[in-house]
């Protein structure tokens, strides 16, 4: 048995109504400058947990909306690629995107005010996390339990995880990093690109990196 | 009457599902929980507290279910109270007031109000929040009604109550105000082990289908709603002609509603105007207790429309979603909330839009079998009667800790 056992904890997370809308791009940037951080990780990663069923275009609710509601691809498209990984606070990410959105408005001025066919609604998020029963002492037990766990825990340990902590690196990588000292592992889990796999599919990515970890001598 | 019970949906939504709802029922066990609404029967928030108020017994909180007594003097003036927050013009005079506070203060008399949480769903019993301080209770108030454009006078008339809970509920970011308490959101839902829902055999469909003489030789589109103008049914059968002409297909219209209500007669017989001579749309009368019926309607069906002019939270949706079906919604009320464009549906504006989407959809099978798909899991995830359970648990924690973001329990 090496170092700490792995706690799996779960959140759930209830959907809070600002009343706040944004009818325009320069709305938007508005809102997006005052609302709170909460916000942000709302409309930038969990809402897209609701979906984890599918890959859409955009995870991004704000590209999302921009692509659907202005047809304004390219824009959604730049908004789209920032790399949620290459952030480890809300303020960096808030900071990111209200400078695309500037620049573009900088390039294309007439897209400035231009109404949008639906709102958008700022939402912000209350999350309720809390411990399952599961508790992994080696990798053994950690792929029977990632087999059967819910998805939300999943989300909660390896995307949530990082503005959490202020990481870049998720729960399940530092603890095979610290605590099994299985520097391969870590890193085949930090490397999965959450943009273009489903929930399940990440469990299953995950589950075979293990598989072939525990094999390896 | 048996419901089923919490275990009875681990098939449909998981283990996991069911564990996290009894760990977050496990920290609130012995708690007591009062639903207070205005029917006991009929309507949409009646038959959800049928199964949410037992679901919750069931896993330790014990919860009670009130309903507000009145007259048919009371009842008119919350029928124009109703009427009024969906922004119809309707004032309300001193005396309809009178009626409405005399009836909610006589019933709180005989209330018990020893309870940690009071949910007090709509406006009709909206007055008992004046009891708020008599008791350690929080107070929710959850709206089941779009309040997004309300007659104004109406609206302020009850702002003053409304913002004495401790926080307000509502089915779609749409439906929701600017308010000082914090609001949250909660989706309406539906049971998928109801009869509207629950799988039917082959056989039962068939049987369905012959009852009404709909031969299934064709693709079938259909419309699930009572004949009510804003439901636009001439607007479908427009869409369906024009469709027509490039894709051979039946279309089914199928609601209730038009007995006991003098305009829906009037719909329902310019309905059968517009369709007279096409042997190929079925106009169907449907009793409110015909829910196996709907059921089969739905699967029988090749593509489900709701091309409402406005709309509550239109659930018809989230039926046949649950069912798999694609579907053509109009982008009104709640049906946004529930198609996200081009992957759990279509959402469309106008009737060439559907007449559009009819065709395209009943041309490519493979892309209507995806969006059917990708809705059936969308509306598992977020529109079952077990995601309600858990936004109430969810919701319970959050009131000890309102104001904090992350709460750990």
């Amino acid at each position: 048995m090496n170092g700490n056992p792995f706690y799996f904890y779960t959140s759930s997370n209830l959907v809070e109504l600002t009343g706040e809308r944004a009818n325009t791009l320069e709305e938007l940037i508005a809102l997006l400058k005052r609302c709170t951080g909460s916000a942000i990780f709302y409309h930038v990663f969990q809402s897209y947990r609701e979906r984890h069923f599918t890959i859409e275009k955009y995870h991004s609710d704000f590209a999302q909306w921009i692509s659907t509601s202005l047809d304004e691809e390219a824009l959604a498209e730049r908004l789209g690629f920032l790399d949620m990984r290459d952030f480890t606070t809300i303020r960096a990410l808030r900071e990111s995107m209200v400078k695309v959105i500037e620049d573009y408005i900088d390039r294309y001025p007439q897209c400035r005010y231009r109404q949008s066919k639906t709102p958008f609604f700022f939402c912000q998020s209350v999350s309720v996390v809390m411990p399952t029963n599961y508790i992994a002492w080696t990798l053994e037990d950690f792929y029977r339990i990632i087999e059967k766990i819910g998805l939300r825990s999943i989300h909660y340990h390896l995307i949530e995880a990082r503005l959490r902590l202020g990481i870049h690196t998720n729960d399940f990588s530092n603890w095979f990093r610290h605590s099994l000292r299985r520097e391969r592992l870590a890193k085949q889990v930090e490397d999965i690109d959450i943009y273009l796999h489903t929930l399940e599919e990440i469990r299953m990515k995950i589950l075979h990196y293990v598989k072939e970890e525990t094999r390896s001598p | 009457m048996t419901f089923p019970r919490l275990e009875d949906y681990e098939p449909i939504v998981g283990r996991p599902t069911i564990e996290e709802i009894h760990q977050l029922a496990e920290r609130l066990k012995g708690r007591k929980v009062k639903m207070v609404n205005s029917t006991a029967i009929g309507g949409g928030v009646a038959e959800i507290l049928h199964r949410l108020v037992p679901l919750l017994n069931e896993i330790g909180v014990q919860t009670q279910w009130e309903v507000i007594k009145g007259g048919e003097d009371f009842f008119a003036v919350t029928k124009k109270v109703h009427n009024a927050l969906h922004g119809e013009p309707v004032p309300l005079t001193p005396r309809m007031k009178e009626i409405f506070l005399e009836v909610n203060r006589e019933n709180l008399k005989n209330t018990n109000l020893d309870q940690d949480v009071i949910v007090v769903h709509d406006p009709q019993p909206i007055v008992y929040i004046e009891a708020k301080e008599r008791t350690s209770a929080k107070w929710v108030w959850r709206c089941h009604i779009d309040i997004s454009n309300p007659n104004e006078e109406v609206w302020d008339f009850l702002k003053g109550y409304v913002e004495r809970f401790d926080s307000a509920l509502f089915s779609s970011p749409r439906f929701s105000k600017r308010l000082s308490i914090p609001q949250f959101l909660f989706f309406p839902s539906i049971d998928p082990l109801s009869d509207k829902n629950r799988e039917l055999k082959s056989e039962v469909i068939n049987q369905v289908l012959e009852q009404f003489h709909i031969p299934q030789d064709k693709p079938i589109i259909t419309q699930i709603s009572r004949f009510d103008r804003l439901k636009d049914p001439v607007g479908v059968i427009k869409a369906y002609r024009m469709a027509k002409r490039y894709v051979d297909c039946r279309l089914v219209l199928a609601g209730g509603g038009a007995s006991d209500d003098p305009e829906g007669e009037a719909v329902l017989e310019e309905v059968r105007e517009e369709a007279e001579g096409d042997p190929d749309i079925h106009i169907l009368l449907l009793s409110s207790t015909s829910p196996l019926e709907v059921n089969a309607l739905q699967r029988a069906s090749t593509l489900i429309l709701q091309k409402s002019i406005k709309e509550g939270f239109g659930l018809t949706v989230a039926e046949a979603l649950w069912k798999k079906k694609p579907v053509i919604g109009s982008a009104v009320g709640g049906i946004p909330a529930q198609i996200i464009p081009n992957l759990t549906g279509v959402l469309v504006y106008s009737i060439e839009g559907t007449a559009y989407q009819i065709r395209y959809l009943l041309s490519h099978p493979d892309i209507a079998q995806r969006l059917g798909q990708y809705g059936h899991e969308y509306i598992k995830e977020d529109f079952l009667i077990t995601r309600k359970l858990r936004r109430y648990l969810l919701l319970f924690h959050v009131l000890d800790h309102l104001g904090e973001r992350i709460i750990y329990l």
